[in-house]
């Protein structure tokens, strides 16, 4: 994703290097932050505040992989702390036309696409009875296609925690699309 | 768990395949870039402050020694200026209770007695006095009582000479026994 020479460039404080890093692993964390928040505008703000946070600590960034899991750590940590707030005012898309979409879509088969707005209503669906680890997990896992040990370096969960959030997230969403599809 | 079910593979396969577009990294570069920029100025003032006043050291180590050597020097003085202000503070209250003490008799008229009273043969274990304010009372009160009944004897002393003859002949005797011894 990101070689450690710009990472290095960057510790000389020259923001243009820095610029560039952003731009290069930003649209990770978008997609983890979009995929688990489903709000292009919040997600674009955490993206923007992971930034920051790394450019804050870039010094103690050792290894391109290291640099990796840290900025995922801070984007699944700061979803954490927006999916909390949403907690307090939840809103609950029971929408059949998004049950439809998806329905179509299969059908389409493999050349099917989704936009923003599609999956963020379908991830919304899918998983709004998962509790925030196990949301987590399913995005991390499933969605962005990461081992159960960097899942666990990720989000801080052990690894047993990890298997059994992603046994249940994975059960609570095959019995939705059981019973709508 | 391994879902086995193929509708739940399709709709995960769907969703992984339809990553978030964040469309505009170069955005989210320049909002980063212009809220470092922002905060910079903050560490700006200390380190130019540090350059104003230690620029003249050019070798590293020398120079961080005496930033190091001026911050433990400005954290003694302000440490001692504490100690010195309490100092103060404690010997003001002391003040006080001497100025009570000064209403009713006159300080070194207080230094005579006491010093009378050292001479008296009462010796002291250590070169310092303490005393409390009610002692101190107590004693100004016996001394204002020795100076009345001392006039009164002196009046009538003056009032009748054939006693005043008969003092001062006992005391001619008694000087002149003490030169003899």
């Amino acid at each position: 994703m990101i070689d450690l020479k710009i990472i290095e460039e960057c510790r000389s404080g020259n923001f243009n290097n820095f610029r560039k890093l952003v731009e290069l692993s930003s649209p990770f964390a978008y997609s983890v932050a979009f995929r688990m928040l489903g709000d292009e505008a919040h997600a674009k703000d955490i993206v923007q505040e992971t930034m920051i946070t790394i450019w804050q600590k870039l010094k103690k960034i050792k290894t391109a992989e290291g640099y990796k899991v840290w900025m995922y750590r801070i984007v699944v940590n700061k979803c954490y702390d927006e999916m909390r707030k949403k907690k307090r005012a939840p809103e609950f898309i029971t929408d059949d036309k998004t049950w439809e979409i998806l329905t179509n879509k299969i059908s389409e088969g493999p050349s099917a696409a989704l936009e923003n707005g599609e999956t963020t209503k379908i991830i919304e669906i899918l998983t709004n009875k998962l509790s925030t680890k196990q949301k987590a997990v399913f995005v991390l896992s499933d969605l962005e296609g990461m081992s159960n040990d960097e899942i666990s370096e990720i989000t801080g969960i052990g690894k047993s925690s990890v298997k059994a959030n992603l046994y249940h997230a994975r059960k609570s969403i095959s019995e939705k699309i059981e019973k709508y599809i | 768990m391994k879902p086995e079910n193929e509708k739940f593979n399709e709709v995960v396969g769907l969703l992984k395949k339809s990553r978030p577009l964040l469309d505009s990294p170069e955005e989210i570069g320049n909002n980063v870039i212009r809220r470092l920029r922002a905060e910079k100025p903050k560490t700006d003032i200390l380190a130019s402050l540090t350059d104003f006043l230690f620029s003249w050291v050019y070798i590293g180590w020398v120079r961080r020694t005496l930033i190091t050597a001026s911050c433990a020097l400005i954290l003694i003085f302000i440490y001692q200026q504490g100690i010195i202000l309490k100092r103060i503070d404690t010997l003001g209250k002391q003040t006080i209770i001497t100025d009570k003490a000064n209403n009713s008799t006159p300080s070194d008229e207080i230094e005579r007695l006491l010093t009378g009273y050292k001479n008296s043969g009462h010796l002291f274990s250590s070169r310092s006095i303490t005393i409390s304010e009610g002692q101190m009372k107590e004693l100004l009160e016996s001394v204002k009582e020795l100076q009345i009944k001392y006039k009164d004897l002196e009046k009538i002393i003056e009032e009748d000479p054939d006693l005043k003859k008969m003092i001062e002949k006992k005391l001619m005797e008694n000087d002149h026994t003490k030169t003899n011894l």
